[in-house]
């Protein structure tokens, strides 16, 4: 069975934010909307200073909070094991914004109009912005999906998927670190499976929401 | 070239549309989207559902006045739940789409609510449809049970009607606790809390109506007013003192007891809206020709004081940070 898994190895990360750049650019995610945030903070006093980078996604979690929150079933877990999200059943609760531990749900503000905002009308508006408008729904939310389209496309069209730019996560072809791993998490022989055996277990965030989550991290510290 | 305001207080960007959190900082969040609608939605439905089971408990569904026929109980209960249920529906980011809350009702207690809201709605509706007077006449009377629930059918209606107003006051606070994102939410106090805040709001406005239509009131009644209000008392001295260095929950509590909602929650909500509300029950419950008088002025604390816990509850939701570093523990 095919459990798509991400590995995050945070002692690579940069703290460009290339991937969150990228999936905004792949999703055409809403304005102010981000699916796939780096976080940054400092430690340490000068002159040992030093700023952190947390990569974050949507943990796509086995025991999804989400999915069981939603009075609509407009979230749910594919068979293998993306959660997603369908904009068109989502009445807009929140109650999947509720529940995630991880920040990871974006909700779409009714403006109250069927036409852009008038920032989106305005000459410096971005073709994305503007696109983005008209493809998610006000009123109901969105995530990250994977890039489950992407992943989709590679199985069908015979890619390996993680491996072939076509069929990986926009994130993980964007980092020029290569802090991120995709592939498949109950075959042995995936990237991401490989890169765990190596690397050690994997660590989790927020451990206490016991999510599951198939978003791994390596020298989380 | 646009200009840019960048005066003090000037905003030049909209909300971010991900109002729970701020995605880019390694900090604890406050919630920020479930507020005082929300609130009002908890405290309606409790109050509503509280009200149907306290008249038919108290069996005083006749002696509270009536209005088109329908014992006053009644009428406050179905308007409360039907406001509190406008509201929620108000308050999804697609109203048009709110049938599809029912979906979910395998794990989501938003679908449990809204069904049980229906449910209690259209069986409690039915019950009482035999005495609604228009025009001197009772055009439904014939429909062939007792809205009393003195005979088979009309009993049946009522014990259904009364499962779905137990659940009508206790899922707000189970959509609360159930999940594990927000730490002062998930716990089996806030369920408990809102119960039993709800159960107390519900007998005092029984007994204010009781008051009102000059009916007496009984030492045992405002016992029972007060063995309430002592027991959201403890739920909430429990909530307090436990789990009190989890993170997220130390937030909480500090914002609490220490922070900006400290006057609201400590002065209005403890103190005001539920120990004196306590104090003033155990009173009357002594002091027969008090009881109408301290019955009424429980009522005026215990209804803002519900409400409050509500609002406070809802804004000292705080999220973790998704992950707490090394050098931070």
């Amino acid at each position: 069975m095919t459990r798509w898994g991400m590995v995050i190895d945070i002692g690579t990360c940069v703290g460009c934010q290339a991937c969150t750049v990228a999936c905004k650019t792949e999703n055409q995610s809403p304005q102010d909307a981000w699916y796939a945030p780096v976080i940054e903070w400092e430690s340490g006093v000068f002159p040992d200073a030093t700023l952190n980078y947390l990569p974050t996604l949507c943990n796509h979690c086995e025991d999804a909070p989400c999915v069981t929150a939603c009075p609509s079933g407009a979230i749910t877990r594919r068979d293998d094991g993306i959660v997603i999200a369908d904009e068109d059943i989502c009445i807009g609760s929140r109650a999947c914004m509720a529940a995630c531990p991880y920040g990871a749900i974006n909700f779409f503000e009714d403006s109250g109009t069927a036409s852009p905002p008038a920032a989106l009308a305005e000459p410096q508006a971005s073709v994305p912005e503007r696109y983005a408008h008209e493809k998610h729904v006000h009123g109901a939310i969105s995530k990250c999906t994977y890039c489950a389209h992407r992943i989709d496309y590679g199985v069908e069209h015979g890619l390996e998927v993680g491996v072939h730019p076509l069929a990986t996560p926009a994130c993980v072809v964007s980092c020029p670190a290569e802090c991120r791993i995709f592939g498949d998490l109950d075959d042995p022989e995936s990237n991401v499976s490989r890169y765990l055996t190596e690397k050690g277990p994997g660590q989790i965030l927020r451990p206490d929401a016991g999510t599951d989550p198939k978003t791994k991290y390596v020298n989380l510290q | 070239m646009s200009n840019v305001d960048l005066s003090p207080g000037s905003r030049s960007t909209p909300l971010p549309q991900n109002s729970f959190m701020d995605q880019f900082n390694l900090e604890a969040r406050t919630q920020r989207v479930w507020d005082l609608s929300h609130a009002v939605w908890f405290t309606l439905m409790g109050l509503g559902g509280g009200v149907f089971l306290a008249g038919r408990i108290l069996n005083l569904t006749d002696d509270l006045g009536h209005w088109f026929g329908i014992p006053m109980v009644d009428i406050v209960s179905f308007v409360a739940i039907a406001i509190g249920g406008l509201i929620l529906v108000a308050d999804l980011g697609r109203p048009l789409q709110f049938w599809r809350a029912f979906a979910n009702i395998r794990t989501s207690w938003i679908s449990w609510g809204a069904w049980s809201d229906l449910v209690f709605l259209t069986v409690a509706g039915l019950l009482v449809l035999p005495e609604l007077t228009l025009g001197g006449s009772q055009p439904f009377n014939g429909l062939g049970w007792e809205a009393d629930g003195s005979d088979a059918t009309g009993l049946a209606l009522e014990i259904l009607a009364g499962a779905a107003a137990v659940i009508v006051m206790t899922y707000a606070g189970a959509v609360l606790a159930r999940p594990r994102s927000i730490p002062y939410w998930n716990s089996p106090a806030v369920p408990i809390q809102f119960l039993l805040s709800s159960a107390a709001t519900s007998l005092a406005t029984v007994l204010l109506l009781m008051a009102i239509n000059d009916q007496p009131i009984s030492g045992g009644h405002m016992a029972l007013l007060g063995t309430l209000t002592a027991g959201l008392l403890a739920t909430m001295a429990v909530h307090l003192l436990t789990h009190r260095d989890a993170p997220g929950k130390q937030q909480s509590l500090n914002s609490l007891l220490r922070g900006p909602h400290r006057r609201v929650f400590v002065g209005m909500v403890l103190v005001v809206g539920t120990l004196i509300p306590t104090l003033l029950a155990f009173i009357g419950a002594g002091v027969p020709e008090a009881r109408a008088a301290l019955s009424m002025v429980a009522f005026a604390l215990l209804m803002p004081g519900g409400l409050l816990l509500r609002l406070t509850t809802l804004r000292v939701g705080i999220f973790p940070p998704v992950h707490i570093p090394s050098s931070r523990q």
